[in-house]
């Protein structure tokens, strides 16, 4: 279950570093007039997943789609989150509107170590929706900045797996090819309590490939 | 470490199989499941484990920081199918290596069980500190094996020639694969 079930859009945190607004179900509107710190682009060895402020529209815009925005100063952009459903090409789209994708989760360099990502994770899952879905999350190595955080790859998939098992995420094996890949990578997700046990089972099935039709 | 246990993995045939740390509870299990390995492959493990008194030993002497058993038993009646060790030594110059030992129940080859229970141990290996896994395999009975960790990236780091000998005499050679398992990213 997710911790405080219940539904807050917006709140504000004092941090070490500042005042911080936690936005989520943020309307495609919202977007215009951010902008994006520093800390998040395009780096040596590392680069952003969302590098522009069209991105978050295009995710708002979407069916059920969900932008968890941390904000400093009510206008920079120093975390994000971006929930939605799979693309028609997926594996996971076989199952429809069940699974739920935590398609990007990051915080600026300059803000991290700072629990901006717990929040980020309990605002986008404090959704009474969740109990009618799998949430899913791929934690794929390519996107991890191992050299910002000075963490190993081990490391920082456990930190991963940390960060989203509060909230009833846990890991899964696959053989999905992008997550099986690189033997590193991770698949986590969490079960609704609604979620009947048919669509249990045809999940379980469609983590190795198996697609059994209702 | 072990929250996420059991594990679940379907196989090729769609027969939904567990993985998890073996438990103290497991040891009929574990001899009802050697009892079922063929003996001509029985014969080249380490120790007899057709002795109900080895097998014995092994739970009385659990460690899981020396010896990590995981065991893949099936979700239907909970029938061991396949068992797979992690030896790893606390101290000294060879802390940072795993060897790995993996048998995996006749019926169940060929239906990438023994890849899941691999691939699985990779992962709990790498959050262990493990930086090189080994697995030895005798050539001319292991090779399906030997072929299923090389996809895995292990590769053949040394073969001791006519290093073994089975129940009629016959020598093979041991094949030593190992897998170097990675902190970070090449700059390549």
């Amino acid at each position: 279950m997710c911790p405080n079930p219940g539904q807050i859009n917006e709140q504000r945190v004092e941090t070490p570093r500042g005042e911080l607004l936690f936005r989520a179900l943020c309307p495609p509107e919202f977007f215009l007039g951010l902008k994006l710190d520093p800390g998040l682009g395009r780096f040596a060895h590392y680069s952003s997943m969302i590098q522009k402020l069209e991105m978050f529209q295009r995710i708002a815009s979407g069916e059920d789609g969900n932008v968890i925005l941390a904000l400093a100063d009510g206008n920079t952009v120093v975390g994000y989150a971006c929930c939605y459903y799979p693309s028609p090409g997926e594996r996971w789209a076989a199952l429809g509107k069940l699974m739920y994708e935590m398609g990007a989760i990051e915080v600026s360099r300059n803000w991290r170590n700072l629990g901006i990502a717990q929040k980020l994770v309990h605002m986008a899952t404090d959704r009474d929706f969740y109990e009618e879905k799998i949430a899913y999350m791929n934690g794929f190595s390519w996107h991890w900045d191992l050299e910002g955080t000075g963490f190993t790859l081990a490391q920082y998939r456990q930190m991963m797996i940390n960060l989203m098992k509060p909230y009833g995420f846990k890991e899964y094996p696959t053989n999905e090819p992008n997550v099986a890949i690189r033997e590193e990578n991770v698949f986590l997700a969490r079960i609704g309590s609604r979620v009947s046990e048919l669509d249990i089972r045809r999940f379980r099935k469609l983590l190795f490939g198996i697609l059994e039709t209702n | 470490m072990f929250d996420a246990y059991p594990k679940l993995v379907v196989l090729k045939d769609g027969t939904p199989v567990f993985l998890r740390p073996m438990v103290l509870q497991d040891e009929e299990g574990l001899n009802h499941f050697f009892s079922r390995i063929p003996e001509r492959e029985r014969w080249f493990r380490r120790e007899n484990v057709s002795d109900p008194q080895v097998i014995r030993s092994w739970f009385q002497q659990m460690d899981y920081q020396r010896v990590l058993p995981m065991v893949a038993v099936r979700e239907s009646d909970g029938l061991i199918v396949a068992n797979l060790s992690l030896h790893r030594r606390a101290w000294g110059c060879l802390s940072h290596v795993g060897h790995i030992r993996i048998m995996v129940d006749p019926v169940y080859r060929g239906q990438r069980l023994g890849t899941w229970m691999l691939l699985d141990l990779v992962k709990l290996a790498m959050g262990m500190g493990v930086e090189k896994l080994v697995a030895e395999f005798v050539a001319g009975v292991e090779d399906a094996a030997m072929r299923g960790v090389q996809k895995l990236d292990f590769f053949k780091a040394a073969v001791l020639e006519d290093y073994v000998k089975d129940p009629q005499g016959g020598y093979h050679d041991l094949v030593i694969m190992v897998k170097n398992l990675h902190r970070d990213w090449s700059d390549f």
